[in-house]
């Protein structure tokens, strides 16, 4: 079976890179084909890697407490640039100061993430959750339809 | 004792050389310069060949055979013009661009995701050599390659179609365009990031030979003397590429080439060092590079050269002072007469001030760049594009800096970089600066198939340091 691609990377002027190099570690072994973008990445240059290689899902970390305002606009920029199916996951110490995480994930989903995580998360429950929700986005058809275009505008798969 | 003769056919001029090969060394034994017959591209080269040789010039050619082992290269009108086609701007489109670029070819058009309608009316009407059609990652993005290839079949275009994108859908993008001359080559970019760009440069290359030189004349050379001709850019590419493996104190080397049409840049070096506060963005370039600019040139594209660098002649004249108005009209009578040689003082200064604006704008084209970013960790540096800071040597080559005795041709401009916008460019640091003395680099170059060490040993034997 083919492997669903995930962007991984850190947004922003960010150079944490240990727990982006566990997070590929352990997204590839959970069966993923992942492509990781590294530290300091932009949200364009997330964008462009998923359009290339027709990506499932954004995986953003964000470890030095800006990741409010860098990942502003994200959820606008891919659906200007196409990608309305894409699933964002966002994760990390995602604001400075002591906000109780339910206050923290609101913002983030309210901006369009689809799931946000605390910096001490199980990630095989997040690799758990992320197979759930790419099955439940793009189902099996998906695949086959992506295959064939043609110049009706997009159909969305019959999962969705 | 072996003697060999390299031809190029240039646009205006085909050049010739002689060399004797003994001891495995090449020695320059003559040079021989006719205008080029553009309806028949093998008179001027069997004029050349014969004066070479020593011959009367209305020696038949086939008579001329055997007497020296022959190599020739073409530049094909000023260079193969490609069309580029990619996904997204900043990685396949750029990385097609590069390989067109690297392969000798002069990339006329290129377009990234959707071809509209418009793009495709573009491209019947400037007619390409050949289309570099890439896109997607292997098993990556299907949809925009599969539409852009319907669109293509409807396309009313003759060239050949050279498809190095996502390996998945090869077979479909065939099939699509069976009525259409589809090449099928390996990704030039298989995985985010990684530059695979070899497989489409000898695509190209043999698309060239095949289709190209059977126009004008050279499938008559081909036939008589067995050799295939190499693309002119290609013949200089190549020697940039051996000359640090045979020559290791020539590790980290660019070379300029001006010329009446074009600006080529070439550089040998790598491209990104990994170091813990410099952080690259976007792709890692090739270790051989080349750049072409169809916009700047001394006599065919003097109009546009002086458009594009309007900014940096005028200051330099205001430092000069001297009048803009001037150098418009030598721009004018240039650009109308390109066989014009500069006659009074003020013109030898106007044709280099436009000298060094084709050095400016084609190293800061060709040349990346450092971005300052203080994050919460300290000072780190993003770079972009290619290093070129251990370059210790740089070539001109071509007919004007061939003969430029001054490096400041190559300096000045190279100086005013320094400060070029808010991003610090990554220049050659100390670089040493040559030339080409005999204009023998793209001659040279049609020998490095063969003879590398020797070819390449003949060229450096050849430049001349300046600075």
């Amino acid at each position: 079976m083919k492997k669903d691609t995930i962007i991984l990377g850190v947004i922003g002027s960010d150079c944490h890179s240990v727990g982006n190099k566990i997070l590929e570690l352990v997204f590839s072994s959970e069966g993923f084909h992942v492509v990781n973008l590294g530290v300091m990445v932009s949200q364009q240059e997330f964008v462009n890697a998923a359009i290339e290689t027709n990506a499932k899902a954004i995986l953003v970390s964000s470890l030095y407490g800006h990741g409010e305002i860098d990942c502003q606009g994200f959820r606008d920029l891919c659906i200007e640039k196409g990608l309305d199916q894409i699933i964002l996951y966002v994760g990390g110490n995602l604001v400075v100061g002591k906000k109780p995480f339910s206050v923290v994930e609101e913002k983030f989903k309210k901006m369009g993430f689809d799931r946000v995580f605390p910096p001490d998360v199980d990630l095989k429950k997040v690799a758990e959750l992320l197979r759930q929700d790419i099955k439940e986005k793009f189902g099996q058809e998906a695949a086959a339809e992506e295959k064939q275009p043609d110049a009706s505008p997009k159909k969305h798969s019959a999962a969705n | 004792m072996k003697r060999i003769i390299s031809i190029d056919i240039g646009s205006t001029w085909t050049k010739g050389a002689s060399f004797v090969l003994e001891n495995s060394t090449l020695k320059l034994e003559k040079k021989m310069l006719e205008p080029t017959t553009q309806f028949d591209l093998v008179q001027g080269f069997s004029k050349v060949l014969s004066g070479l040789l020593g011959q009367d010039k209305s020696t038949p050619l086939a008579r001329l055979r055997g007497s020296a082992e022959i190599f020739f290269s073409s530049s094909a009108k000023g260079g193969l013009r490609i069309s580029a086609i990619g996904l997204v701007p900043d990685l396949t489109l750029h990385l097609a661009k590069l390989a067109a670029m690297s392969a000798g070819g002069k990339v006329i058009q290129s377009f990234s995701f959707s071809l509209t309608r418009s793009d495709v009316k573009e491209l019947e009407k400037q007619q390409p050599d050949i289309v570099l059609f890439s896109g997607g990652t292997d098993g990556g993005n299907s949809k925009y390659i599969l539409e852009n290839a319907l669109k293509l079949r409807e396309a009313e275009m003759a060239c050949p179609i050279v498809y190095a994108g996502n390996r998945a859908v090869a077979d479909e993008v065939a099939e699509i365009l069976r009525e259409k001359e589809v090449i099928v080559t390996e990704n030039l970019m298989p995985e985010i990031g990684q530059v695979n760009i070899e497989p489409t440069r000898e695509k190209i290359r043999e698309i060239f030979l095949k289709r190209i030189v059977s126009g004008r004349g050279l499938s008559r050379i081909v036939e008589i003397f067995g050799t295939q001709p190499k693309p002119t850019p290609l013949a200089v590419f190549d020697l940039i590429s051996a000359i640090p493996v045979y020559h290791p104190a020539w590790s980290d080397v660019a070379a300029v080439d001006i010329g009446g049409a074009t600006t080529d840049f070439y550089s040998n070096t790598e491209s990104y060092l990994e170091t813990d506060t410099v952080i690259l963005k976007g792709l890692r370039e090739p270790k051989v590079k080349r750049t072409v600019e169809g916009d700047l040139g001394l006599r065919v594209s003097a109009h546009s050269l002086f458009d594009t660098a309007r900014d940096y002649l005028e200051e330099r004249l205001r430092g000069l002072g001297l009048q803009m108005t001037r150098l418009e009209s030598f721009v004018a009578k240039i650009a109308e007469n390109t066989e014009c040689l500069p006659q009074t003082e003020e013109e030898i200064l106007f044709d280099r001030l436009l000298a060094e604006a084709c050095v400016y704008f084609s190293a800061l084209r060709h040349i990346g760049g450092w971005k300052e970013t203080f994050t919460p960790q300290g000072k780190v540096y993003v770079q972009t594009g290619k290093d070129l800071r251990r370059i210790k040597a740089i070539i001109g080559s071509g007919g004007y800096l061939s003969r430029e005795n001054s490096p400041e041709v190559i300096l000045c401009p190279l100086e005013k970089l320094k400060f070029y916008g808010e991003e610090r460019k990554l220049l050659p640091e100390n670089p040493e600066i040559f030339r080409d003395r005999d204009y023998l680099f793209p001659l040279l170059g049609n020998l490095v198939e063969k003879y590398p060490a020797e070819a390449t040993a003949a060229a450096l034997a050849s430049v001349e340091k300046i600075s």
